[in-house]
């Protein structure tokens, strides 16, 4: 396809895409420089606390980006409605802490206790088996409903059936839930006020529980994926189908169950998310995976689509430079989500490949 | 009775007792009797229809149920026992869900707990409709006794019928009998005929010109609105019909179009107070102009890419409409009130009736334009790269450069859809600008017939008039079209007024089209 291009407009695109990259780039170190050293609006501690929102936040949009980085890699297909999958995790991690909050388990000395604090433990492993076993079934059965049938349709297809299923969904929850903001009530172990206090630069920085906890955990999601893809035979026929679909199917591998069992791999990473976003966020509704899910995405181009690192490496620094972005270019905190969508469309114009390169197939190139 | 039968009846009946659980769960089953009322001509208005009509409704919900568990036994070698068993296993099954469902329910609502703080559609009404004022056991006893005995009667009547109850094939013969009677000689001969085109155009052309003035501010209103979504999707379509670049963030470019008219003929934030045609010229070209920088840089990457870059704009256009930093230039979020109305030779014309003919015109304009470029080499060289970019390439056509005109055409035309929408309301804000009109516009194209430019009117009507008729439906409405765009992707992709292809691509296998764009798959 590279070979056949030859218009005069796409040449000089191709020619002033590096300077834009520089012109970018230069752009953005004057602006952090005249931020951070000039002016200094934020002390050392502030930074520090954008730092880690932002890498907690990272390793959600990691989890999520990993989903659409496999799907992608194997189906060619923005699933679009990986973002209500995760959504519907979060929905079952808040109504098992709801559930749970209404067992009483009464000890000697607190007649008023719950199940929810009297074994929080159990009760935060019970909401992650809930949520993660909600998108798990969501992504089974979504690949299995609506996009088994149009596997060899055009990606267009494909693309607004994604889009049809995420429109339902969205829905779906908002009718039976209701379109209000629920506030999830952790354990009290997991109160999002607590946590170790560290001082920077003489200023008490909190890093709280939830944030920690959310962040072990999907760190050790992803290095277990990484074992699952890199280590097992089932991994090995996920990278085969990847990599080519037909000899895949010659060399006995059975592509269909693969491609099953990718989206249900990819609905119990989002699963894990949601539950970790009605842990350290407190927040749910039916909204709550539609922007998450595009951020996702975007970290998963910014990696290289397809490349299971490059998500994991793209949700980190999307992350990271979603909470820092405001302060570090002197803009607005209402802006935050256009930074997002700005690196997106950046990553695009300079390098379309990501930062690890895209890992797809000859074919889709 | 044999287990395929057995098999085939359990699984309709888990689907349908799901379907049933859910639409119960989302208060559906008060709309369904309400439809079905007013349907036999009871109007309840905003009480809880009679329990006659929900009955109604159960047992049509049945009849569905057993038709389509006899679907399968039907087509195979078995008999009719299997054909009837199925239906009652499905009927079965789906009534002990529903029954579980309403005992547990009614029980809760019996111990006058409520659980909207969770199940926001749940009401004690909607339970006390569900059990049909009965008490919670006698009532879910004869929801199962109901969904069973009608589900039997689906199978009964799907076998007497002998025919093929599969949605697909209904749909099929339903738009096949349509497109048969439009190529039919007789609509074909009379279309041909000079004299017969000449009167459904002068008559047609007399309906446009009395009818905004006779059916009243409400219809033009609806109409007006119709219109405008038509102006939409007849752009959409130049982008995703024809050069297949599917577009997600289109409202970006109608947002575009009406900021840029809006801020130039209101009085609010900047007093320029422009003159309406000028603005309305100005903000086609500021739009198409967002739309060729958009594509510059993503056109030539894979074809998703274009979907989600869209979608990011639609979303930073939205923010910053409503950011703080845009405040002083666009009026944030209040919007901007008192925006102009069209003037000729002096005279403004804002009355609904008058804007009702602005839109008209525009929109046989923009047809008009739309029919030009269809049969044009320009429109060709689109079709051309959708259907085989390396292909047409080797023909000669440029196909970043087509692609990147299309996207820039369609957004004009978008430009131009927010510019009179945002004059008609006298008003523009960023919730005008929602993603959800983007998602409308994509629906119709699509239900309508993607790459027909019929189809694109037919979606708009059936989109956007028909939930104003149906208006119990209301909130219902994307759940609705997200069915509808999974079911049409499936059943019928082309829309239901498929665009025509040359006679040579008919003629090609649709095996063979279908392999060049998809991955090779298991039989290979």
């Amino acid at each position: 396809m590279k070979n056949i291009s030859s218009s005069p407009m796409q040449a000089v695109l191709k020619s002033i895409r590096p300077a834009i990259g520089i012109l970018i780039s230069l752009f953005l170190v004057w602006r952090l420089f005249s931020e951070i050293v000039v002016e200094r609006n934020f002390s050392a501690d502030t930074w520090v606390r954008f730092g880690l929102s932002g890498l907690i936040l990272g390793g959600m949009y990691a989890l999520i980006a990993i989903g659409y980085t496999l799907v992608y890699g194997i189906m060619f297909m923005i699933n679009f409605a990986h973002g209500e999958v995760m959504m519907l995790g979060a929905f079952g991690g808040y109504f098992t802490f709801e559930l749970l909050r209404f067992i009483p388990a009464p000890t000697t000395a607190d007649p008023e206790l719950n199940f929810l604090n009297a074994y929080p433990v159990i009760a935060i492993i019970l909401a992650f088996a809930v949520g993660i076993f909600i998108s798990a079934m969501a992504g089974y059965f979504l690949e299995k409903i609506a996009y088994r049938p149009l596997r060899k349709a055009p990606r267009l297809i494909l693309l607004i059936t994604a889009i049809g299923a995420s429109i339902f969904l969205q829905n779906l929850a908002m009718l039976l839930f209701g379109p209000q903001r629920k506030n999830v009530i952790n354990p009290a172990i997991l109160d999002r006020g607590a946590g170790w206090t560290i001082m920077v630069s003489g200023n008490p920085v909190l890093i709280s529980y939830t944030g920690i906890f959310s962040l072990v955990l999907s760190s050790l999601l992803m290095i277990g994926l990484y074992i699952l893809v890199m280590r097992t035979k089932f991994g090995r026929a996920m990278r085969a189908v990847a990599q080519d679909k037909n000899t895949a199917y010659l060399m006995g591998v059975d592509v269909d169950d693969v491609i099953s069992k990718t989206f249900l791999i990819s609905g119990v990473l989002a699963g894990a998310a949601g539950v970790m976003w009605d842990i350290h966020m407190g927040l749910v509704n039916h909204y709550i995976g539609f922007l998450p899910g595009i951020k996702a995405f975007t970290a998963a181009v910014m990696g290289g689509i397809g490349n299971i690192p490059g998500a994991m490496l793209g949700g980190m620094l999307l992350g990271i430079l979603e909470s820092i972005g405001p302060a570090a270019l002197g803009i607005d905190f209402q802006l935050k989500d256009v930074i997002a969508f700005s690196v997106l469309v950046l990553v695009l114009i300079v390098r379309p490949s990501g930062i690890l390169g895209e890992k797809l197939s000859e074919e889709k190139l | 009775m044999k287990t395929s039968a057995f098999r085939s009846g359990i699984q309709t009946g888990i689907v349908f007792g799901v379907i049933i659980v859910t639409m119960f769960l989302i208060g559906f089953t008060v709309i369904g009797a309400e439809l079905a009322g007013k349907f036999l001509g009871h109007d309840s208005g905003s009480s809880m229809p009679p329990q006659i009509y929900f009955v109604i409704f159960m047992i049509l919900f049945g009849l569905w149920c057993g038709s389509s568990a006899a679907k399968r036994p039907l087509t195979g070698p078995d008999t009719w026992q299997a054909a009837l068993s199925s239906g009652l296993f499905a009927g079965l099954l789906t009534g002990v869900i529903s029954a579980v469902i309403a005992l547990i329910f009614g029980t809760l609502a019996a111990n006058k707990i409520d659980v909207r703080t969770y199940l926001v559609s749940v009401s004690p009404d909607s339970i006390k409709l569900y059990l049909l004022g009965l008490s919670p056991v006698v009532g879910s006893l004869l929801s199962l006794a109901l969904l069973t005995v009608s589900s039997l009667a689906g199978a009964a009547l799907a076998l007497t019928l002998r025919t093929n109850t599969d949605v697909k094939s209904m749909f099929g013969r339903v738009t096949g009998a349509y497109t048969g009677t439009l190529h039919s000689n007789r609509v074909v001969s009379l279309s041909k005929n000079k004299y017969a085109r000449f009167a459904l155009l002068a008559l047609a052309a007399a309906a446009l010109i009395i009818l905004p003035r006779t059916w009243g501010g409400y219809w033009n209103y609806v109409l007006g609105t119709v219109g405008i979504y038509i102006i939409l999707g007849l752009g959409l379509n130049i982008i995703t019909g024809w050069a297949g670049q599917l577009v997600i963030g289109y409202v970006a470019f109608f947002a575009v179009g009406a900021y840029t008219f809006s801020l130039l003929t209101a009085p609010m934030p900047h007093h320029l107070m422009w003159n309406f045609w000028i603005a309305l010229i100005l903000g086609v070209l500021a739009a198409g102009i967002s739309g060729l920088l958009i594509g510059l840089p993503i056109l030539n990457l894979r074809g998703d890419y274009l979907a989600i870059v869209t979608l990011g704009a639609a979303e930073i256009v939205r923010i910053l409409l409503k950011s703080d930093l845009m405040t002083p230039f666009t009026a944030g979020p209040r919007g901007i009130r008192d925006v102009a109305g069209p003037t000729i030779l002096g005279r403004s014309f804002t009355s609904d009736v008058d804007f009702m003919y602005l839109i008209i015109v525009a929109v046989l304009v923009v047809t008009f334009l739309a029919y030009r470029l269809q049969n044009s080499r320009t429109g060709k060289a689109w079709v051309a790269v959708n259907l085989d970019e390396t292909v047409a390439r080797a023909t000669g056509i440029n196909a970043y450069g087509s692609k990147l005109l299309a996207l820039g055409l369609s957004a004009a035309v978008a430009g131009l859809a927010g510019a009179l929408f945002a004059s008609r309301n006298q008003f523009t804000g960023p919730d005008d600008h929602q993603l959800m009109v983007a998602i409308n516009v994509i629906c119709l194209v699509i239900v309508g017939g993607i790459g027909n430019i019929p189809g694109i009117f037919l979606g708009a009507f059936a989109l956007k008039g028909l939930p104003e008729v149906l208006r119990e439906i209301e909130s219902y409405r994307m759940l609705v079209f997200g069915v509808l765009l999974i079911i049409m992707m499936k059943l019928r992709p082309e829309g239901f007024l498929p665009a025509r292809r040359p006679a040579l691509e008919k003629n090609t296998p649709p095996a063979e089209k279908t392999e060049a764009v998809s991955q090779p798959g298991k039989e290979v």
